[in-house]
């Protein structure tokens, strides 16, 4: 089983404050936490479990920077075989279609059975990556993949749908699944793990390396143009109801109708 | 017999053990769990038995108190081998994601607490707060420690040090946001690997600073820096041990009284670990008004919070009644209104007791700084 799993180097967004930067499309990441993006967590997972049933090879993709090594080498330290890191500021990272360009050429001309990656990126929340690698490499593919069962040239996907719905669909291999959170349990790299993961290979490359026109993934090429962020504005408030149960409700019921809604 | 086998065995004095059963008699945990640490180190000397005995679900009850350690008559640490169990789990990488993400977040941020770097120093926020510079020498560099720099609760132990320090002229510094994890917990959870690299990365950083003392605030920062750290050229103190020194040397100047009853928990780090009993209590005794009690366990006798060993990551399956919840009953019983404690860890633990017991209306779980705050000028 040749397997490719792709992940991204993400903030934590959940502790910080989130503050715009004077340019107005991007934000103000020096007191943010990066880490991999919790889905391609799964997805890492997932391919070192499918590795260690049916024998194999993993290799990581990522377009990142340099400082985003120790999440490769994590990963690696779990069971992956190698890596590349794309590292060049002349892709349009906004957009998934350039971003699954990127990453297809770092794959394309290379045997492949699976191409796992997360089903969502946590800090731009597209859900479009995966899907579009899969055009990108002309391959099958199925998203939100909750169980993978590997057969005989084949993957037995189970689907998580809206309305707490399960898709069960088989795909010829080749194909890219995007891997829901919750599909397994990722392990931990421990340090000796990651110590001896220096030794695998991580190949750091630009679009030039690719053979990849810069032009083709740029700015210019994306049809998506991020206009402007900002931090949306507060346009209610909550109220907290103090005193005893009756005199809640009466307070509560007076809100209600003051305020026409019932 | 295998090199593993005999790795373990020599690294962990199996064959120095004479199974006397002083651990197990005087292990706090065995209340409410299954473990006895006697057993583990029989069983450990059997190399075929390791892997069942590191899956054993009790070699995570240890809260690494140390009392087997200290109870030892042959000088041995009992609790070492229940780490050494988990290191194996830890390096198969199969850990709960509690432990996973508190280990990782340390390894990314500095911090088991999943916090990020830049933010370790907001709690200065307002304050005057020396800050050290490498090879500037001086005389106490503190060391905050990860949960009293992020945890909003425990916060105010260093914010209330800093006024005081000022008040008093200590020549002191603080280091910036690159104070990092000391590596307590990753020892005590098993991750002997990043304990390693913590060791070498926090020797060459405080080594640069020329610090006379490296003073702590924490007991688990205390402990495990003075005695797992062979190479810190400073000499490790606990904050209680310099504010006594301030004491007898006339800089700690009172105001208001506390008309209340004060029970005095032994943090495990800082008493049966450290050796660490009288300081604390001086302090406490000097508050004016203050009536000092004793519980019956205290000293190198004290009762564990459970706060230690990685506990905070890791919860216990017994349903029977906490460690913190009969010591919290004990200080009920000798009318206590306040616990008074020198860890951030027990803090925690024991006003979490505090509360389940619904005694927060009559009762107070306090740092000794939360107390100095109130009742030292600064």
């Amino acid at each position: 089983m040749k397997m490719f799993v792709c992940i991204k180097y993400v903030p934590d967004t959940s502790e910080a404050e989130v503050k715009v930067n004077p340019d107005g499309v991007t934000v103000d990441s020096s007191r943010f936490s990066f880490d991999i993006n919790d889905a391609d967590n799964y997805a890492v997972e997932e391919s070192v479990l499918i590795k260690e049933a049916k024998e194999g090879d993993v290799t990581v993709v990522s377009i990142g920077p340099k400082k985003s090594d120790v999440m490769i080498r994590m990963a690696m330290a779990k069971g992956c075989d190698q890596a590349v890191r794309i590292e060049d500021d002349r892709i349009a990272g906004h957009d998934p279609l350039m971003v699954a360009k990127a990453l297809a050429a770092a794959i394309k001309g290379q045997e492949f059975d699976l191409v796992l990656t997360g089903c969502m990126a946590s800090d731009d929340g597209h859900m479009s990556t995966g899907v579009a690698l899969a055009e990108e490499l002309g391959v099958n593919h199925a998203s939100m993949v909750k169980k993978v069962e590997v057969l005989d040239g084949k993957v037995r996907a189970h689907r998580e749908l809206e309305g707490g719905l399960l898709e069960v669909v088989e795909l010829e291999l080749p194909a890219v699944l995007t891997i829901q959170t919750g599909i397994n349990e990722p392990r931990y790299a421990p340090i000796r793990g990651i110590r001896q993961a220096q030794k695998k290979e991580l190949k750091v490359v630009s679009l030039d390396d690719l053979g990849v026109d810069p032009a083709s993934v740029g700015s210019d090429a994306s049809m998506v143009v991020l206009e402007e962020l900002y931090i949306p504005e507060v346009e209610s408030s909550a109220e907290f109801i103090e005193g005893e149960a009756e005199e809640k409700a009466e307070k509560l019921a007076s809100i209600l109708v003051k305020g026409g809604l019932v | 017999m295998s090199t593993e086998s005999q790795t373990f065995t020599e690294k962990y004095d199996l064959l120095g053990c004479i199974q006397c059963g002083r651990c197990t008699g005087g292990c706090p945990v065995t209340v409410r769990a299954d473990l006895n640490v006697r057993r583990f180190v029989y069983d450990a000397y059997y190399e075929e038995k390791l892997d069942e005995l590191a899956r054993l679900a009790e070699i995570w009850d240890c809260t690494a108190c140390h009392t087997c350690a200290v109870r030892c008559p042959k000088g041995l640490k009992p609790l070492e081998v229940l780490l050494g169990l988990r290191t194996m789990i830890i390096e198969s990488g199969k850990v709960e994601p509690t432990v996973r993400d508190a280990l990782q977040s340390v390894l990314l941020e500095g911090n088991p607490w999943e916090k990020s770097r830049a933010a370790r120093s907001d709690w200065m926020e307002g304050l005057d707060v020396k800050i050290a510079e490498p090879g500037v020498p001086v005389e106490n560099l503190f060391f905050v420690c990860c949960t009293i720099a992020y945890d909003p609760r425990v916060k105010s132990i260093a914010r209330n040090i800093v006024g005081l320090l000022n008040k008093s002229g200590v020549d002191y510094a603080f280091l910036d946001e690159s104070e990092t994890c000391c590596g307590s917990e990753v020892f005590t959870l098993g991750e002997e690997g990043l304990f390693e690299m913590l060791v070498e990365d926090n020797t060459e950083l405080l080594n640069e600073y020329t610090a006379k003392r490296l003073v702590c605030l924490s007991p688990h920062c205390f402990t495990t820096y003075k005695t797992r750290y062979p190479d810190l050229k400073a000499e490790v103190i606990h904050y209680t041990q310099l504010l006594v020194e301030l004491l007898e040397e006339g800089k700690l100047n009172w105001k208001g009284d506390l008309q209340k009853t004060i029970v005095y928990h032994d943090p495990c780090y800082l008493g049966k670990q450290s050796n660490v009993y009288d300081e604390p209590r001086t302090l406490l005794k000097n508050i004016p008004g203050v009536k000092m009690v004793e519980f019956e366990r205290s000293r190198e006798r004290s009762l564990c919070c459970e706060g230690g060993g990685g506990k905070m990551w890791v919860e216990s399956e017994s349903k029977k009644e906490r460690l913190a919840e009969t010591r919290i009953k004990d200080a009920k019983a000798l009318e206590a209104d306040i616990v008074a404690v020198a860890c951030p860890f027990c803090v925690l633990t024991l006003e979490d007791a505090m509360k389940s017991l619904g005694y927060e209306e009559e009762m107070r779980v306090a740092e000794i700084m939360e107390l100095l705050g109130e009742f030292v000028e600064a």
